[in-house]
């Protein structure tokens, strides 16, 4: 009897280990800690379990810091832990004591880290801390799983967390995956990837070879670009996209794409009929946070006219090609364009409505919208609108009075000769 | 010939057709020389500052619940929107109050303490200034274990 309790009881707490074991996979790579290159810095959550809403892959833009959470908790929990990591990084507090945070909370977990402060994890977590020196190009690889572990400020590297959840139907092959992916950041750190890459790349590995697939999202922490709901689930207790999967097909030679799936329907481009190349979701992840070094984030004010936004994006990035950041050139490249009839419904901008910030590549534009259903700006004309519009109506009053006389002719000079 | 037109009856009804035209043109050029506005001003766009964590969107979504969408249109204090008019003071107030419950995507967290909503009359811009603060978001249960 003593024996049967003792195992059943053996067998309860092998369930609540099981159980703990559920989580997800954090990685945080920063490649280049001096946050001069675009893409630089980057963070992704992805899971085989539900609710991977954009909560577990949080970005401050202004401070550059990502964090990123799972654990076995409840979402309680983890939302209490989230919210106590975030004020304490906004008071400028470094990442490992924001990650230790996460161990005052039951089963939370807290990756944290940016470009300027480097990254830590704490928490319940089995992690490798990546790092990769600058002069020797040595790769060094450690596993941790208590305590804190920290990624130096100042440092190339990266921080991977990845477990198996409960139900997964490749369970049990979190250890393994995690220290190839982990070997795998290291070289291309060592390589001069950018983090934005090679992210993308661990998340398809991670995706594809351990079934943790679930999206999730990633972040961006130096240009402050997070993929959104792109991968997130719509509802309560679904799960995301999976990163492993065909996310859209694009054409090769004119740039047309269409999303899964409807694309399963095209093999050719219906716009020119070149071959369609098919894009998974860990890629399109990739290309959705890495900026090319071309690129000027352009920021629209003034007017949520649909297609204008855009639209200003093409004219800014063309005429600082051109011209260089030069507030009064894209204020002329703006105007052509809203005299050529590009751009619809807005006014004439000036050189002040341009904000020029040429060291973080932005431009924003402040539009006035015109009133009513007008679509272009008003005409500078030396006479009065309302002269014209009284002019204009005589003259249309004559004309149809000249019309009626004629119609009229005979029987007019007939009764005039009949007096 | 069917229909038998004498020519000055044709120069004349040449000269009426001139007449009308250039009468029309010149009531276009009247309307496209004038900025004047007569039929209240709409809502050109919504900005946002301030906020860092809380995504644009969710902000701008919450802002158009009350009313400051594209459609909506201001008649001197009056805010005319596609379901109902409200005065515009009392559509600011709902769009500060709904601004503040703006949360963290995929969760009940509102770490914005405080939210400014104000509307240039002018050109319809709405400008929402909001102050994020993790430090004082309530949740309602704390699960921290000590």
């Amino acid at each position: 009897m003593n024996k049967f309790r003792m195992s059943i009881i053996c067998f309860i707490i092998l369930l609540l280990t099981m159980s703990s074991v559920a989580a997800t996979c954090n990685i945080i790579i920063i490649t280049d800690p001096t946050g001069q290159d675009p893409n630089g810095a980057a963070a992704g959550s992805m899971s085989f379990a539900d609710n991977m809403f954009q909560s577990t892959f949080l970005m401050s833009k202004n401070n550059q810091f990502a964090v990123l959470s799972g654990g076995t908790g409840s979402s309680d929990t983890r939302l209490d832990s989230i919210v106590e990591a975030v004020a304490s990084l906004e008071n400028n507090v470094s990442a490992a004591s924001a990650a230790s945070i996460a161990s005052s909370y039951e089963g939370a977990r807290l990756l944290v880290g940016g470009p300027n402060i480097g990254a830590a994890i704490g928490g319940s977590f089995d992690a490798y801390v990546i790092t990769v020196d600058d002069a020797s190009n040595t790769i060094k690889v450690t596993p941790y799983n208590s305590g804190v572990a920290t990624l130096q400020p100042g440092q190339k590297g990266a921080i991977i967390h990845l477990r198996n959840t409960d139900g997964n139907p490749m369970y049990g092959t979190a250890e393994s995956v995690r220290k190839e992916t982990a070997m795998n950041i290291g070289k291309m750190i060592r390589d001069g990837y950018p983090a934005t890459t090679i992210l993308s790349e661990a998340m398809g590995e991670v995706a594809n070879d351990s079934g943790e697939k679930y999206g999730g999202g990633g972040v961006n922490l130096v240009s402050g670009i997070s993929t959104g709901d792109m991968f997130t689930p719509k509802d309560m207790n679904e799960s995301g996209y999976p990163m492993d999967e065909e996310y859209s097909k694009v054409c090769d030679n004119c740039g047309w794409s269409v999303g899964y799936p409807t694309s399963e329907n095209y093999d050719k481009c219906p716009v020119c009929g070149g071959d369609l190349t098919t894009v998974f979701a860990y890629e399109a992840l990739g290309s959705a946070l890495t900026v090319s070094p071309s690129s000027v984030s352009v920021s629209v004010y003034g007017s949520d006219k649909p297609g204008l936004a855009s639209t200003t994006k093409e004219i800014v990035e063309a005429s600082v090609a051109k011209y260089g950041y030069d507030a009064s050139a894209i204020s002329g490249s703006i105007n052509r364009a809203i005299n050529n009839g590009l751009l619809m419904g807005v006014n004439h901008v000036e050189p002040k409505d341009i904000n020029v910030k040429q060291g973080s590549k932005a431009v924003g534009v402040y539009y006035k919208a015109l009133p009513g259903d007008r679509s272009s700006p008003s005409w500078d004309l030396p006479i009065d609108g309302n002269i014209l519009n009284i002019l204009g109506s005589i003259q249309t009053a004559v004309g149809i009075i000249l019309i009626l006389l004629v119609v009229f002719r005979s029987r007019l000079l007939k009764s005039f000769q009949n007096r | 010939m069917f229909v038998k037109i004498r020519r000055d009856t044709l120069i004349i009804l040449l000269l009426a057709f001139m007449l009308i035209l250039c009468g029309r043109l010149i009531t276009y050029v009247a309307f496209a020389s004038s900025d004047e506005i007569n039929d209240g001003i709409p809502i050109s766009g919504i900005i946002v500052k301030g906020n860092d964590i809380v995504p644009v969107d969710t902000i701008r979504a919450n802002v158009m619940q009350a009313g400051f969408r594209d459609g909506s249109v201001i008649y001197g204090d009056v805010l005319k929107t596609s379901k109902r008019e409200v005065s515009l003071q009392d559509a600011l107030q709902t769009a500060q109050e709904f601004a503040t419950q703006s949360t963290v995507p995929g969760t009940s967290v509102m770490p914005i303490t405080a939210a400014d909503v104000q509307v240039d009359k002018n050109t319809g811009v709405v400008t929402v200034t909001v102050i994020e603060d993790f430090s004082s978001v309530e949740l309602e249960n704390d699960t921290r274990s000590r």
